[in-house]
């Protein structure tokens, strides 16, 4: 299925469904997710390589999910109140415009024909997805342009599609594309030699290069062609969901900030080490009652998935198969493009 | 006087029938070697890669990169997940008795002997009624699992089941409003049929799925996956109603004239003389029409549903079994080919039964 088809079905539907006078009152979203005791976050049919899979036991693991995880257990005070729903990409915008789903976080770019066209409101970014090269190694090239005239993989109808002709038509760069439809179909070119470079999402590159034959045959360069930052959408005019989001991931950010882990948050709290970790971890008021939230609730997020950094690394990063460096994801103090809003 | 040709040579041996029928000129002989060779290559490969080469337990995983040959420790690590989707794990037990028992009613009902227009409803009732009393729970202890957490076989199995027995009846009724010389009841019929099927199956179970939730009011809307099969039956009643009016177009207009002569009331003749016929002509487009109707309930995949091949995505879609796709795929396809290839002898069967009867 191509993903252009899935994007002009949904756009239709979309439309007609605009045009409907039912859609979903975007009224006080948390007070319905308390009514109804649960979270419903988006999950993937299928599954989508570190950021929603299904594990050996039918449960839902990945980056994405941790954050739904996240929000649950600032509404809720528990991971356990999370509901699950599997959604396709064409169907997320309008699953959550008729109520199905809560809220989006299934690495969605905040786009303007989204955040203005389709009724979203998208919290600050929680992701910042890049899109890489992977080469071979034996080729020794450091930047896309040593690919010169080489053969370039590429994912059919795309936003990759663009971004390497955009990025290589600016630099003057020739190369030869060769398009694929499935990423099954993507990797075997790969790994069978055909193409010298596979352009794409950095985590699906990082995905593609741990399942290589020899790993050590592929390199993902540092260069970035784009960056698309993911936010968490909502459905739009509900203020005070959306302030519960950016300072849920704000909340994750600080910890990282102050080495609060998950291992470590109870000892932390006992001996706060200055006021804003007092507050940030319901020690003193401030945190919950200005967002109608319990106080601890950043403590009780942190103890159910630690700070994002340790999101980040157990999902995508070193400790999962991926390796995905943290790159623009790390701290501003880092090097990254992440850092938390001030807590007053 | 005419000549006495010896008679046509009986194959005693399997020499002599291998000379006739394989290498009587210079061309079959090499035309049989050719493929003969192309066959073995083919097998060896298959038998090489899926058997001799292969890695079969989960513990010896780490081998999977060493070896050429089908890595199916995928399956035993993943083939829950493959065949359960996201059902809770502790109550896959549920869920493999409710594949069961929609699996049974489906045998069943292929039973000659439970034809019948009171037992056929009642074995569907029972069937659907356990299958939906084990799958949803609620009841005698056991948990509640809601229709997001169905997946896997059972589910495509449900699907298949259910598009079917609400179909069928619906294709009946359609194909006789299309026959019907009241033009009102007629043009209706015919615009049902001709809209749906004008629609892509994929559209159709988008709609249900999430464009009624805009324009039904939330009383109204009922679950999700009853929407969609609702959906997906009213699709299926469309194609099989004009399969069903083939049939009853075969059948020569002097025998219902003849059963109106003799008095039969309109039920009578399309129960006792128009159906049974025309069901028995269309057979094999009817066949036809089932198998591609289980093959096309892996679609509901795009609105969400893990049924078994979006769990079979779901198993390879984890970077430690990224690379075993083929084997997943593989054992993916050999359960569609049991259930399709099931359908097809059982087809055969039916048409052979009916030459015996009405020769």
């Amino acid at each position: 299925m191509s993903r252009n088809l899935i994007l002009g079905l949904s756009a239709a539907v979309l439309t007609a469904g605009l045009a409907a006078p039912a859609l979903a009152d975007a009224g006080d979203t948390i007070k319905t997710i308390v009514d109804r005791g649960t979270l419903r976050c988006t999950g993937h049919n299928g599954s989508y390589l570190g950021f929603a899979e299904v594990d050996d036991a039918g449960k839902w693991t990945g980056f994405d999910i941790e954050f739904c995880k996240a929000l649950a257990t600032a509404i809720l005070g528990s991971p356990e109140s999370l509901q699950i729903i599997p959604v396709s990409w064409a169907q997320r915008f309008p699953a959550l415009q008729s109520g199905d789903i809560d809220v989006i976080i299934k690495v969605t770019g905040w786009t303007m024909s989204r955040d203005t066209e389709l009724g979203l409101q998208f919290s600050r970014p929680y992701f910042i997805g890049p899109t890489n090269i992977l080469t071979r190694t034996e080729l020794g090239a450091e930047t896309a342009a040593d690919l010169e005239g080489g053969v370039f993989c590429i994912n059919a109808g795309t936003s990759i599609e663009r971004i390497v002709a955009d990025y290589m038509g600016a630099r003057g760069i020739q190369y030869e594309a060769l398009n694929f439809e499935k990423a099954e179909e993507l990797r075997s070119a790969l790994y069978g030699g055909r193409c010298d470079a596979l352009a794409g999402f950095g985590p699906f590159l990082a995905a593609t290069r741990f399942n290589a034959p020899n790993p050590d045959d592929f390199v993902i360069m540092d260069e970035v062609l784009a960056l698309e930052p993911e936010a968490i959408a909502t459905r739009q005019g509900d203020d005070n969901f959306v302030d519960v989001i950016n300072w849920m991931v704000s909340g994750l950010l600080m910890a990282e900030e102050n080495g609060i882990t998950q291992a470590n948050v109870d000892e932390i709290r006992a001996n706060p080490p200055s006021a804003s970790v007092e507050r940030l971890l319901g020690v003193s008021p401030g945190m919950g009652d200005r967002l109608g939230l319990s106080n601890d609730w950043v403590y009780n997020v942190i103890k159910a998935v630690g700070n994002y950094g340790e999101i980040y690394e157990r999902t995508v990063g070193q400790d999962s198969p991926y390796k995905l460096p943290r790159g623009k994801n790390h701290l501003w103090s880092d090097g990254g493009l992440l850092y938390s809003l001030v807590l007053d | 006087m005419a000549v006495a040709l010896a008679p046509p040579a009986t194959d005693d041996n399997l020499m002599a029938w291998a000379r006739r029928r394989l290498f009587s000129t210079w061309l079959d002989g090499l035309i049989t070697v050719a493929f003969g060779a192309l066959m073995i290559w083919a097998v060896a490969r298959i038998v090489d890669w899926g058997v001799l080469d292969a890695v079969w337990t989960v513990a010896e995983k780490d081998r999977c990169r060493e070896v050429d040959g089908a890595c199916w420790s995928v399956i035993g690590a993943r083939g829950r997940l493959i065949l359960f989707g996201l059902y809770p794990h502790d109550e896959h037990w549920r869920s493999t008795l409710a594949c069961i028992a929609i699996i049974l009613t489906m045998g069943f009902s292929c039973i000659p002997k439970f034809w019948g227009l009171r037992r056929l409803p009642a074995l569907w009732v029972a069937g659907f009624a356990i299958f939906i009393l084990l799958m949803y729970g609620g009841i005698l202890g056991l948990p509640v699992v809601r229709t997001e957490q169905w997946g896997g076989l059972s589910l495509t199995v449900f699907i298949f089941a259910a598009v079917v027995v609400i179909g069928m009846p619906l294709a009946v009724v359609l194909a006789l409003a299309r026959r019907s010389p009241l033009p009102v009841i007629s043009g209706v019929a015919n615009v049902i049929i001709n809209f749906v099927r004008s629609l892509p199956l994929l559209a159709i179970l988008f709609t249900a799925a999430v464009v009624v939730p805009f324009v039904v009011p939330d009383w109204a809307q009922g679950d999700k996956l009853v929407r969609v099969t609702l959906a997906f039956a009213l699709f299926f009643a469309c194609y099989q109603a004009e399969i069903i009016r083939a049939g009853l177009q075969a059948i020569p207009s002097g025998q219902e004239e003849a059963a109106s002569a003799l008095g039969m009331k309109y039920w009578s003749r399309v129960f006792d003389i128009m159906l049974p016929q025309a069901f028995r002509n269309s057979l094999p487009s009817t066949i036809n029409q089932f198998v591609i109707t289980f093959k096309e309930t892996s679609i509901v995949t795009i609105i969400g549903f893990f049924e078994i091949m979006a769990s079979g995505n779901a198993a390879v879609g984890t970077g430690e079994w990224v690379s075993q796709f083929v084997e997943v795929y593989v054992f993916v396809g050999a359960i569609y080919f049991a259930f399709v290839f099931g359908l097809s002898r059982y087809g055969a069967y039916l048409e052979r039964r009916a030459r015996l009867t009405h020769g």
